[in-house]
């Protein structure tokens, strides 16, 4: 099993001011797994997501990527080690096309030096043809019809399409590991429906190993082979869905915030 | 006949001839990309004849202007592709006038104010002159934004703003560079019968400053093509996510600020080859605002608007205001001791010029924000149209507000931004 980790996280903390977000999280995340962090409001998933790769710096802790630390990085070093995200609130570009955004995810795909990229030089030519034949490719992966709207702003695309798009874009860089925050937020269930079919045809058709936050248990307990639940930034519980349905601390975590609220 | 009557003539007219038909295609079809470019090239290059027999000065006004569609064009890649506000732009005009200057000039200045001579570019020397101003404008770009490109918005525009103040002021008291009294730089060589020394004669520069400017505009539009182009307007509109998209954001920021300041140079070793005598208190605010305005004016980001920008001010500068102060001036009611508007003749109307720039500034910000010839994407980020196109205003409104703060937090470890953000998001 060790040699199958690809990510692993070891006491990683981030601290913003007074505010521990992130305390001390350690786990290991296998090649091909789908692997979700659930937990509460506030418990500091997006952060792990941010201090993976590398919006945030951490403040202790390390951060191994096939065995080789990525704390501190910049986030396009991050990219090119292999790890890429989608975000919670969807961020396209959205005076840019679809197309365009998804060149936009081979950016480190295509030459980027300046006499090349200046006078079109042959080498650059042809990694902006692939690059573009790639798109589409990756388009059609979520069917026809966003291959179809490959040249309207992706401002003017449906909600689901838009996660799509997203995720199109994060392919484009051949990422070994796809982080999804919160991927299903604000899909009705038939579009969730979508949307976890098409997670897994991404582990299996990519090849990928995805790291998954998930608010709805229908997501998480269906496609999820494993589950750390963290609360107020520690990890709590760790397991196949299975274990963590039953889990005591896990239970009083979320029905003792609830309990509280009200 | 009424107003919508003549308009629908008109628009039935225009779209009449559009549809005529050269050679089997329609005149539309002439007139769009590469082939409207070639057809405006050849228009330039009879340009001259015509504008002489209109008035000669036309020529000289012609070269003015194309030296400040170079700087437009330029200062557009920083501040309309990459969105980095840079009010300090005329420092590297200066540095590429000054380039020229100290290259022809044959001698500097030392400390005890003694002309001590140096190895001069002479002969046809002169245009490896053009290239090194272009190469020390870029470098002192890149020198500038290292250390700054970290800054955003009003913090970036501040620190630009102040180097555009210390490199004329640099020019003028370190000994070297004559101080106040500027130096002259020499025109470029006669190159076999063609001479740019003859006052009468302006076409010679006529044509090298077209060339440069086709020059310039050919590289700006690989370049907004380009992954490149790409990647300055994916930062401009989401930092971020363009840099979790792979993009290197200081890199692709030095890149803009370093072609911008090098077509910057461009812009003023012409500058200095066509004046020939350069200071220090040439080269001021006011240019690096001249030049922001232009591109505003025109339509940030967009190519033919940055063009038309920088055209109108400069004609409005170089040529419109002197004739105008000498038409009002000339005026019966106005001219004689005892004419009843006696006083305008004390008005300069060229001193008029920034009331003039400001007076444009409000009526396009009133009246056309997106600029003369928009490009498409402002245009639509001006309407907002990102922000609210799902419908649902309101969650685009969050979406953004939330990115905002997530940046915020993301970009350096400043304390209370961060844990802003850390309470919003999950």
């Amino acid at each position: 099993m060790p040699e199958n980790v690809l990510l692993r996280l070891r006491d990683v903390k981030k601290v913003f001011g007074g505010l521990t977000a992130v305390d001390g999280i350690t786990f290991d995340v296998n090649q091909g797994e789908i692997y979700s962090v659930i937990g509460p409001n506030g418990a500091g998933k997006t952060t792990v997501f941010n201090l993976i790769t590398g919006i945030y710096k951490p403040d202790g802790g390390e951060m191994l990527f096939e065995g080789q630390s990525i704390s501190g990085l910049s986030p396009d070093r991050v990219l090119r080690r292999g790890i890429t995200r989608t975000f919670q609130n969807i961020r396209l570009f959205n005076n840019m096309t679809v197309l365009e955004n998804v060149l936009v995810g081979q950016h480190s795909k295509i030459p980027g030096n300046l006499p090349s990229v200046l006078l079109h030089l042959p080498n650059y030519q042809r990694a902006e043809r692939r690059a573009e034949e790639r798109a589409v490719e990756l388009l059609s992966f979520f069917g026809p019809s966003l291959v179809a709207r490959k040249d309207d702003y992706a401002a003017n695309l449906s909600y689901a399409e838009r996660r799509r798009v997203e995720i199109a874009r994060a392919l484009g860089s051949e990422p070994k590991l796809l982080l999804l925050d919160e991927p299903t937020a604000g899909m009705n269930d038939a579009e969730t429906g979508e949307a976890i079919n098409y997670i897994q045809r991404l582990r299996s058709e990519f090849g990928l190993t995805i790291l998954l936050i998930e608010h709805k248990l229908q997501v998480t307990m269906g496609i999820s082979d494993r589950i750390a639940v963290l609360d107020y930034g520690r990890k709590i519980a760790e397991g196949v869905p299975a274990e963590i349905q039953r889990n005591e601390q896990v239970i009083e975590a979320y029905l003792g915030r609830k309990a509280a609220v009200e | 006949m009424s107003a919508t009557n003549i308009r629908a003539q008109l628009s039935d007219s225009i779209s009449a001839v559009l549809s005529n038909k050269i050679a089997g295609r329609e005149l539309r079809w002439y007139l769009s990309g590469w082939r409207l470019g070639i057809i405006l090239l050849v228009v330039c290059i009879i340009l001259p004849f015509v504008l002489d027999g209109i008035d000669p000065s036309l020529v000289t006004t012609s070269i003015a202007i194309g030296t400040y569609i170079i700087l437009a064009l330029g200062l557009n890649i920083v501040v309309g592709y990459a969105g980095l506000l840079d009010l300090g732009y005329v420092a590297f005009f200066v540095i590429g006038s000054y380039t020229v200057a100290v290259g022809t000039y044959g001698f500097l200045q030392n400390a005890q104010g003694k002309s001590i001579p140096i190895p001069s570019f002479s002969g046809q020397l002169f245009w490896l002159l053009i290239p090194l101003a272009a190469l020390l404008a870029c470098l002192f770009g890149i020198l500038l934004g290292a250390p700054t490109l970290r800054l955003r918005g009003d913090y970036l525009a501040i620190v630009t703003l102040g180097f555009g103040e210390i490199v004329p002021i640099v020019f003028q008291n370190v000994p070297w560079f004559f101080g106040q009294f500027g130096m002259s730089a020499s025109p470029p060589p006669d190159v076999g019968p063609i001479t740019f020394s003859d006052p009468l004669n302006q076409y010679p520069f006529y044509y090298l400053t077209l060339a440069l400017v086709v020059l310039v505009i050919l590289g700006v539009t690989s370049l907004r093509g380009s992954s490149i182009g790409r990647a300055w307007i994916a930062i401009r509109e989401d930092e971020t996510a363009a840099s979790v998209a792979g993009v290197n954001l200081v890199r692709t920021k030095l890149m803009a600020f370093g072609l911008g300041a090098l077509v910057g140079g461009i812009g003023g070793a012409l500058n200095a080859a066509f004046v020939s005598s350069i200071a220090p208190s040439d080269f001021n605010f006011n240019i690096s605002i001249t030049i922001l305005i232009m591109i505003v004016l025109g339509g940030l980001g967009s190519i033919p608007g940055v063009i038309v920008g920088a055209i109108v001010l400069r004609f409005v500068d170089v040529y419109l205001l002197g004739k105008i102060n000498d038409a009002v001036h000339g005026l019966p009611l106005v001219s004689g001791s005892g004419a009843p508007l006696h006083f305008l003749n004390n008005v300069d109307f060229n001193t008029a010029k920034f009331l003039i720039y400001g007076l444009i500034l409000m009526f396009m910000i009133l009246l056309r924000p997106q600029g003369l010839i928009p490009d498409v994407r402002r245009k639509r980020e001006l309407q907002g149209i990102g922000a609210s196109a799902e419908g649902a205003s309101a969650v685009g409104l969050l979406e953004r507000e939330e990115a905002g703060e997530d940046e915020a937090g993301g970009e350096t470890t400043t304390v209370g931004a961060g844990s802003d953000a850390q309470g919003r998001e999950d």
